[in-house]
């Protein structure tokens, strides 16, 4: 464990930088995993690859089986943060609107509450879908400045090796904002 | 705080041996690598302005004994709804048991509203924790004070005053033994 995390840590990183967009994004070496992130108008989104076996080791260890998760954990998902440092006021947002593009062509996030009822509906057992339900990435949510943040998973429902954009808008008393991160691959 | 071991049989046995590793490593993933690349834990508190009466809660502990907030009016209430596989669950544990340390004589009480999991499996996690929490565990088996207070993501802390109205709100990870939290939870309890 403990060679695991030295390395997790001196693995950090290969570094680049989209200059227009202050993107970066790197690779963790030990896991492979790739992040990309942004920092905008005070609010932090970044997306980390979650790689399928990974995903299916935690569902796995929360009562699903194999099959049962398998749609999920090869839906491109992603460990997803959104925090309010230090935006002009409360931040307010619903993930079902933010836009994705692939090749140009717009696609939607298949929504939380979709892939709860299609859980339950193929017999998972209660305390599985619960917490799936809550591993999600807030459908809707609000967070002050100051540090009001969440940590959870996004599926983006492309196939592995996809190559998406991803808008994350947000508003504040109305205003609308967003945060943009181009190029980022679905894991293999 | 009594606890009992009861046997760790909530996986799949089946699906632990291929997965234990990989397992292992995402939760070195989720908590250290993933962690490096965030900034520290916040200390902030939300001040709650408009006066809102903290809804019902009611669950069994560890020791499987109700536990009703009614019946800590006069007190301070810190209360976190969380679970073992939370990210920043887990990273702001040990500091909410400093916090309770600090506290604890002086008129606060900490609850701790898992959602969805079992005792053996939060009794497994707390052994990991340092310090090993001694505040309140709450068992909320089907995850419903979630609307009821208005929880829309894992962890969400509130501070609830002698009066039972909420005082501030917290969503995210929070480091809890920051002396700010501290100050602002003791002087509610004067």
């Amino acid at each position: 464990m403990k060679t695991i995390f030295t390395a997790t840590i001196l693995g950090l990183f290969s570094f680049s930088t989209y200059a227009d967009t202050q993107q970066t994004h790197h690779t963790d070496s030990a896991t492979g995993a790739k992040t990309w992130e942004t920092h905008v108008d005070g609010v932090h989104f970044s997306l980390t690859q979650i790689l399928p076996d990974q995903a299916k080791a935690f569902y796995v260890n929360r009562g699903f089986s194999l099959e049962q998760i398998e749609p999920y954990t090869s839906s491109c998902v992603y460990m997803t943060v959104l925090r309010n440092d230090n935006a002009p006021g409360d931040i307010h947002f619903v993930s079902n609107n933010w836009s994705i593009l692939v090749n140009n062509k717009p696609h939607k996030l298949v929504p939380v509450s979709q892939w709860v009822k299609r859980l339950s509906d193929a017999g998972v057992k209660k305390s599985a879908v619960i917490a799936f339900r809550w591993a999600q990435f807030p459908p809707e949510q609000e967070y002050k400045p100051g540090g009001d943040w969440n940590q959870g998973m996004l599926s983006i429902g492309l196939p592995a090796d996809s190559i998406f954009n991803i808008t994350a808008k947000w508003d504040i008393v109305g205003k609308e904002y967003e945060a943009k991160l181009e190029g980022v691959q679905c894991a293999k | 705080m009594k606890q009992s071991w009861k046997g760790y049989n909530v996986l799949n046995r089946n699906s632990i041996h291929v997965y234990a590793g990989l397992t292992a490593l995402l939760f070195v993933f989720l908590n250290n690598s993933h962690s490096q690349e965030l900034p520290p834990l916040t200390h902030s508190l939300t001040p709650v302005t408009k006066a809102v009466k903290a809804p019902e809660l009611r669950f069994q502990n560890m020791d499987q004994e109700m536990v009703d907030i009614k019946d800590l009016r006069g007190k301070v209430v810190v209360v976190n709804f969380w679970a073992t596989w939370c990210p920043p669950c887990r990273r702001e544990m040990g500091s909410l048991e400093r916090l309770y340390q600090a506290t604890k004589d002086k008129n606060v009480e900490v609850l701790a509203i898992n959602i969805g999991e079992d005792i053996d499996t939060v009794f497994s996690f707390l052994g990991m924790v340092e310090p090993t929490p001694n505040f309140q565990m709450l068992f909320d088996y089907d995850a419903v004070s979630m609307n009821k207070w208005d929880v829309k993501g894992l962890p969400t802390t509130y501070i609830i005053g002698p009066n039972g109205t909420i005082v501030y709100k917290a969503v995210g990870g929070r480091e809890f033994d920051h002396p700010d939290i501290i100050q602002k939870v003791i002087q509610l309890g004067r």
